[in-house]
């Protein structure tokens, strides 16, 4: 009977299952997905091998390769605030900062700047080297570390 | 459906009605009038139970109507609440791609940054005789991208000289291969790694927090007494340990040549061959209670020659400290030189001088007041002194109005000591921003 029961109810809870999935891609499309999330996962493409500790080093241009491996981090305007509050324990104008600093000394270039989530993922995923975070833990790439 | 209701009640009906009638032809015995009579009633009851019936038909008709009705009501309420949703989303959208817009970096294969800077005084920053608006920096560097290993970093800066003339200068054309974390070969025209400020702080008004650097730093056409550029071959990189890094640099160049009471970098080498050699050596501490401390020590040595006839040529020997704490708190620096000259050409022997300043930086919220102290003591027997000695003791303050520009104002007192014996005081407003 409660075989019965749950069977009967399960296209209710699909329904909504659907409905909240149907809303949460929206919303990472739109970029509003960090709002609710409290994680930062940072990614790489699948070819890099990189400890924890080194995240930081790689998003200020002062870790550059990982093995052979040309490192190239994206930034996620969706999650650059959470990113640099609990990894990098930077603000906003600090870490530009930085950049210009690290740009005018050695000629390194910032990350290049993706929308949200989706563009970071595709991003990671075919380009070799590829760094960036996200508020959940995707398929295909490797996971460096969850913060 | 909803046709299917009435029909339930004249089928009811008719089964009632039959239902009714054959207990009567199971009574045939019975009289003719109590017949007629029972058959009466029974046909009463039965229109009343048609009636009943026909009653509870128009209810339950009402009924579904008032259902249909508010059922096909219901789906506008949501349809306008889903319009209301997804226009707020896509305004949503419309902002990040406008704030996307502004935060992208260039991405082309090859970026363009710069800083520029304009200002007012009662002293110009580099001619003390002028005072008035003034135009400084308009400096661009280009940082194409090459490659996993190669790296190539060119600036050209257009800058007002002291006299006012607007000239075009290539400050840097440096092309380096990387062959990891910890090392790069740069060739080429490159900012001599000595001190701090000559490296991290060369140009570009907005990058560095102060208005003016020390006077003893400006640059070679600016009554620098430092050779600021090299051409050569310059090794850098970073070693990481576990509580910070050892940043290394060792480098040679052509030895700079004095013409015209100016040092020069012999961009197309010089005619001696003589070469100028240096390192610098310093730790980064990255944790603990000295975080964001840097300590470093620096060396260089040239054969410089002058355009005079005769030639006067001098071993130059210069060795140097620098301690820098930069923290989100305090910026706080500190460079000292030292200078040991042999006079090579002529018999006035070996000439010491010194030079150094110490300048403090407070990260307040609302902006960054700072404090510099600058001393010179060059010794003016030395044939290759290029300026004079002087105390500066400078205060001045720095808003960033946002992340891409700043004002700062400074005022300052110097004090002339040997070449020029003089005294004036500056006040000075910087505008500068960087793009």
């Amino acid at each position: 009977m409660q075989f019965a029961s749950n069977a009967f109810r399960a296209p209710h809870r699909t329904g909504r299952a659907g409905r909240a999935l149907a809303l949460a891609t929206l919303l990472a499309i739109a970029g509003l997905a960090p709002a609710f999330a409290g994680d930062v996962v940072v990614i790489c493409n699948l070819d890099v091998k990189l400890a924890p500790a080194d995240v930081k080093d790689v998003f200020i241009g002062e870790k550059v390769f990982a093995g052979a491996v040309r490192l190239v981090p994206a930034d996620n305007t969706a999650l650059q605030a959470s990113f640099l509050d609990k990894v990098m324990k930077l603000d906003a104008g600090k870490y530009t900062g930085i950049w210009t600093k690290k740009s005018f000394r050695d000629g390194a270039n910032p990350p290049p700047v993706k929308a949200n989530d989706a563009e970071v993922i595709a991003f990671v995923k075919s380009t070799v080297g590829a760094c960036g975070y996200v508020a959940s833990e995707p398929a295909g790439v490797a996971v460096i570390a969850k913060f | 459906m909803r046709k299917s209701l009435p029909q339930h009640a004249l089928g009811l009906g008719l089964v009632a009605l039959l239902g009714a009638g054959l207990p009567s032809a199971a009574l045939a015995t019975v009289s003719e009038t109590e017949r007629l009579n029972e058959l009466q009633q029974k046909l009463d009851q039965s229109l009343r139970m048609i009636d009943a019936l026909a009653t509870r038909v128009r209810e339950l008709e009402a009924k579904e109507t008032a259902t249909a009705a508010a059922v096909a009501q219901k789906p506008a309420a949501p349809a306008a609440e889903d319009a209301h949703r997804i226009e707020s989303v896509e305004q949503k959208i419309a902002q990040i791609e406008t704030a996307n817009a502004s935060h992208r970096v260039d991405e082309s294969s090859l970026p363009i940054h710069g800083f520029a800077d304009v200002g007012a005084g009662t002293h110009n920053p580099l001619n003390p005789d002028l005072k008035g608006f003034n135009v400084g920096n308009f400096d661009l560097y280009l940082t194409p991208k090459l490659g996993d290993h190669t790296r190539s970093l060119v600036e050209l800066n257009v800058e007002v000289g002291d006299d006012g003339s607007v000239g075009l200068d290539l400050e840097r054309a440096q092309i380096g291969y990387q062959f990891g974390d910890t090392a790069t070969v740069w060739l080429g025209r490159f900012h001599t790694p000595y001190g701090y400020t000559n490296t991290a702080l060369h140009h570009g008004g907005w990058i560095a927090t102060a208005l003016e650097r020390a006077k003893f730093l400006n640059f070679e056409d600016h009554g620098g007494i430092l050779p600021n550029h090299t051409v050569g071959a310059w090794a850098t990189g970073a070693v990481r340990t576990s509580g910070g890094r050892v940043l290394w640099d060792v480098y040679t160049g052509n030895s700079q040549q004095i013409i015209g009471g100016v040092v020069d970098m012999r961009n197309a080498g010089n005619g001696s061959g003589n070469l100028m050699v240096g390192g610098r050596l310093a730790y980064e501490f990255k944790s603990g209670a000295v975080d964001g401390l840097t300590l470093g020590l620096f060396g260089f040595t040239a054969k410089i020659a002058d355009d005079q006839l005769p030639v006067h040529e001098t071993r130059l020997r210069v060795l140097g400290a620098h301690v820098v704490y930069d923290t989100d708190a305090f910026e706080n620096m500190a460079e000292y030189y030292y200078f040991s000259n042999d006079d090579l050409s002529g018999n006035t022997g070996s000439h010491k001088s010194q030079a150094g300043y110490v300048q403090l930086g407070y990260r307040a919220a609302w902006g960054v007041p700072y404090l510099r102290y600058e001393r010179t003591v060059l010794d003016q027997a030395d044939q290759q002194a290029s300026g004079g000695s002087y105390h500066r003791g400078a205060a001045g303050v720095r808003f960033d109005l946002d992340i891409k520009s700043a004002l700062k104002f400074e005022v300052s007192n110097t004090r002339d000591t040997d070449r020029l014996n003089d005294q004036y005081n500056e006040a000075l407003v910087q505008y500068a921003i960087r793009f």
